[in-house]
């Protein structure tokens, strides 16, 4: 194991064998495992994808302006959070702080969205119980807005710290990890909006199923 | 003219004319129908998404902008009865070519260290693994049905 110390461009240390940042190497370590994580739940998904017997179907309940709109939100958010490390980096604190906050309210507006939706589908009747298509959308859906929710809660305390000082273009790494966790939930929403809600939104009733109206 | 030139015309030396080299001579360069256009196509694209070594603002503006415009012909798509026959595959296309932008530019992939790049991919052939096995499984003996 080399005992040379290297400085990389954002002042963190690097002193082990990889030449890489730690914590960058776990995060990259922690993403791979999501992606199985997710590829597994995007998998069931779609390998449910027309299975239901009974209603509410995709067709009855997706409404995809409305997803349009969160999805841009939430793109629109990769970049702002993109500005602000890349303004951190140059020590230009005023414009880290607002990319930062934008970020936060960007990713606010996308779990509003989300929580209207769930909100409206409990409305119409469709539960993560009443048949496979509800199990499977919930579960993912769910796990992808747990995880938008965690990453809100990690730049609030990076916006605070970065208030306080504590966040500078010297640790600025802390600022890239969480980077690449945000990222990383609109990426897996990029799949679920192509695949679960364009691909299947036409679906209506499969053979031998019951017309969703017809059973109310 | 010179695109004709790449395919046809050899080094100056006549159209059609096969080149004549003996097994001890290095291979000549450019030697196969497109010329030097796709030694000319990689160049470019290596260029326009080295973002000289380190991106700036302006790069990631135009990154989100493809991304918005992207999405928007999604949407469109999604919208056209004609093209409904072939919506997953494109689906499919455009969803990979936005993650792509995403994991290249925005994640710094394109930038970084290899190594984060191979932890990365390597997970991401394990994870479409499982969403293929869980496609075929679906398909070959229908469970859920």
């Amino acid at each position: 194991m080399s005992s040379d110390n290297v400085t990389i461009h954002h002042g963190e240390e690097i002193n082990n064998s990889t030449g890489v940042s730690n914590k960058k190497l776990l995060m990259w370590a922690f993403l791979g495992s999501d992606v199985m994580f997710f590829g597994t739940f995007i998998g069931t998904f779609m390998a449910y994808r027309n299975k239901s017997l009974n209603g509410p179907y995709p067709a009855d309940t997706l409404d995809i302006p409305i997803t349009t709109v969160s999805t841009f939100v939430l793109l629109m958010s990769s970049l702002g959070i993109v500005l602000a490390l890349h303004y951190l980096k140059e020590s230009k604190m005023g414009l880290a702080k607002f990319w930062l906050f934008a970020v936060i309210v960007m990713g606010l507006t996308f779990m509003g969205f989300q929580v209207y939706e769930f909100s409206h589908f409990a409305h119409i009747g469709m539960t993560p119980q009443v048949n496979l298509f509800g199990s499977t959308f919930f579960t993912l859906t769910s796990l992808h807005g747990a995880h938008v929710s965690l990453g809100i809660i990690w730049l609030i305390f990076l916006l605070y710290n970065e208030f306080n000082g504590n966040l500078t273009s010297d640790n600025a790494v802390d600022l890239e990890i969480a980077g690449l966790y945000w990222h990383f939930v609109d990426i897996v929403w990029i799949l679920i909006f192509g695949l679960l809600y364009l691909i299947t939104a036409g679906d209506g009733v499969p053979p031998g199923g019951i017309p969703w109206e017809a059973a109310h | 003219m010179s695109l004709l030139k790449d395919l046809f015309h050899h080094n100056g030396n006549g159209w059609w004319k096969i080149p004549k080299t003996s097994e001890a001579e290095a291979n000549p360069q450019n030697e196969h129908p497109f010329g030097s256009l796709v030694q000319k196509t990689k160049d470019f694209l290596v260029w326009i998404t080295s973002g000289k070594g380190h991106a700036g603002p302006t790069y990631y503006w135009v990154i989100a902008a493809i991304l918005g415009i992207i999405t928007i012909v999604e949407v469109w798509w999604f919208d056209q009865e004609g093209l409904r026959y072939i919506l997953v595959p494109a689906m499919l296309g455009f969803s990979l070519i936005k993650f792509s932008l995403v994991v290249a530019f925005f994640m710094h992939l394109r930038f970084d260290h290899k190594l984060f790049s191979y932890v990365f991919v390597t997970c991401m052939v394990i994870g479409i693994f499982i969403f293929s096995l869980f496609i075929l499984l679906s398909a070959f003996h229908g469970f859920g049905g």
